[in-house]
């Protein structure tokens, strides 16, 4: 019956995001909040594993500003409890920073757990790194890019998808796994799941409840400055009868061949 | 300041330090290696200006990212290295990760720019969803990055001298148990010239022969966006296009039945000349398009496939 820890950020909807028209900075005001796309594939891995072998679920988030109603939604897919840590200083964290809340929480609060599992990357910053850096903190094996796992006598068996195709690695537990969208489909949890969710724990942490303050939370590496890539486009648009659009796309796929087939 | 680099294959190891050479202007760059290298090898290495290469366990890459980070931070600290680029391969990037955290290094990961800032290192990454870009100042050393860049051609030079370094202690570790390459020939995406790209707007896996046929006309390769090779697998994973998967620049890029997340506009974003098809007019796509038709794939393309066929011969 293996524990797990279930990782999960939230991020701006970057598909609902506009960067200022002029300034070109992301207008983040205006978009929602969600929770990031790879860490739910995580939390349904969590999930089935439970499922089949037993064992706990637990969530993991932080951030400047953790939503209570998305951290619901990890509860009704079928996590058993969370521990969340707002604080606004964490606004300009880099991974190093993220890595040592999560494992501060993990560390104080979830005392035994065989597996973390966390999405391979973050919907907004996509940098790789808090699965990595977790398993250098705790000291255990990791497997990242998992696009299947499997768990057997306490040893854990992954197929990893990599450039040149795909790894098939074992290790033991405890270990820490990261999947992208490849593993499963996360559940869609229904009414009567929303409504169990609503009487399972979700503690709320603050700072000094991990021994941590503010100066803990300084970033190495800094964020100067973040701006829209502008691409510069005809953006001719064609519309109206198909036969007529048919033959204009022969002409510019031709017209565009540039003399080499 | 010195840097060391990192790559799976030579030509990474030599892309980054051919990048730092040019644009750190670094003391002296070194390279780990984590296999014997051949004479050509170490000439090319050589040519892309490394002075001396650190030759670590083959095991120390072979057991899983927590061994390569364990030895290249022994490296780091007894060499008093201040900068290291490891190339952004899926295993660069876990190595890199566990090696700053192990370091307590400042780290960006997927770097594709660099230059110096007054006594810190500047460095550009793509954030979002691949739409935007971040400059991040790396202000101490050590300093870390898994950064990527378009490869130059690659020139020979004297050969490096190579020394062993191995070293104690123990990592945990991962087993190895089997690698399953992927049946057919290896297709180089990245250096299509050519490229047709198929999406969401594909009701079934047989349609997509229609997009097989057009690039079979026209010479071009078949690229897809994340969900046709992720939650589908109608395509193999190599032929992604985006964020996570391959990052194309053809002459020609034709989107069928693409919406355009901003995940995969980043992996096209470098075409010369974008044409798409969708039947939604305010699609993403259609602003990052040179001829954007608003139309039914399904209406338009076998009658384009045929017109094609006429014009260029089956």
């Amino acid at each position: 019956m293996p524990d797990m820890v279930v990782c999960v950020k939230q991020t701006v909807d970057v598909y609902q995001l506009k960067p200022h028209p002029e300034t070109l900075a992301p207008l983040f005001g205006q978009a929602q909040s969600k929770n990031s796309d790879f860490d739910l594939n995580a939390l349904e891995e969590a999930i089935r594993i439970k499922e089949k072998h037993g064992g706990k679920v637990y969530v993991v988030s932080a951030g400047p500003e953790v939503k209570p109603l998305l951290v619901r939604e990890c509860l009704a897919m079928g996590a058993d409890e969370a521990y969340v840590l707002s604080d606004q200083s964490l606004v300009k964290a880099d991974g190093a920073v993220t890595a040592k809340v999560l494992s501060a929480v993990i560390k104080s609060k979830i005392p035994n757990w065989d597996l973390i599992l966390c999405g391979e990357a973050s919907l907004d910053q996509n940098s790789y790194q808090t699965g990595p850096r977790l398993a250098e903190i705790f000291n255990i094996p990791h497997i990242s890019y998992v696009v299947k796992l499997e768990i057997e006598g306490g040893a854990l068996k992954a197929w990893r998808s990599v450039e040149d195709g795909v790894e098939v690695v074992s290790c033991g537990l405890p270990a820490l796994v990261t999947v992208g969208l490849e593993i499963n489909t996360p559940r869609l949890p229904s009414l009567l799941m929303i409504r169990a969710a609503q009487r399972k724990p979700l503690n709320e942490l603050k700072l000094n409840d991990l021994g941590l303050s503010p100066a803990d939370l300084e970033p190495k590496a800094r964020s100067v400055e973040v701006k829209a890539l502008k691409t510069e486009r005809r953006r001719q648009k064609f519309e109206g009868k198909p036969e007529e659009l048919a033959e204009k796309l022969a002409e510019l796929i031709v017209s565009n061949l540039g003399g080499r087939r | 300041m010195n840097a060391l680099v990192v790559g799976e294959k030579i030509d990474q190891t030599a892309s980054l330090a051919n990048y730092l050479k040019k644009n750190l202007q670094p003391e002296a760059i070194y390279a780990a290696t984590f296999r014997t290298l051949t004479a050509q090898e170490l000439e090319i290495l050589g040519g892309a200006g490394v002075r001396k290469i650190f030759q670590l366990p083959e095991n120390g890459w072979l057991s899983g990212g927590a061994v390569a980070a364990r030895a290249l931070a022994e490296l780091v600290k007894s060499r008093g290295l201040e900068f290291v680029a490891i190339y952004a391969s899926k295993k660069g990037n876990e190595v890199a990760a566990r090696l700053a955290q192990r370091l307590d290094a400042s780290y960006a990961s997927e770097v594709f720019a660099m230059e110096r800032m007054g006594e810190g290192v500047l460095v550009k990454r793509l954030v979002l969803g691949g739409g935007y870009v971040e400059s991040v100042l790396l202000k101490e050393a050590p300093r870390v990055v898994s950064a990527k860049f378009s490869s130059e051609a690659l020139t020979s030079g004297e050969r490096p001298e190579v020394e062993l370094f191995s070293f104690e202690g123990e990592a945990p570790h991962v087993k190895l148990l089997e690698t399953i390459k992927p049946e057919r020939a290896r297709i180089d995406l990245e250096k299509a010239n050519l490229v047709v790209a198929v999406g969401r707007g594909f009701k079934k896996k047989e349609d997509l022969k229609m997009a097989e046929e057009l690039a079979r006309l026209i010479g071009a390769e078949l690229g897809c966006s994340r969900p046709i090779s992720g939650d589908l697998k109608w395509l193999e994973e190599e032929r992604h296009i985006g964020l996570s998967g391959k990052r194309v620049r053809p002459s020609l890029y034709i989107a069928l039945g693409i919406s355009g997340q901003v995940q995969h506009l980043v992996g096209m974003r470098d075409s010369k000349t974008v044409v798409a098809v969708n039947t939604d007019p305010n699609a993403p796509l259609s602003t990052e398009s040179d001829y954007y038709f608003v139309a039914d794939l399904y209406k338009i393309l076998p009658t384009t496939i045929e017109i094609l066929k006429k014009k260029l011969g089956s």
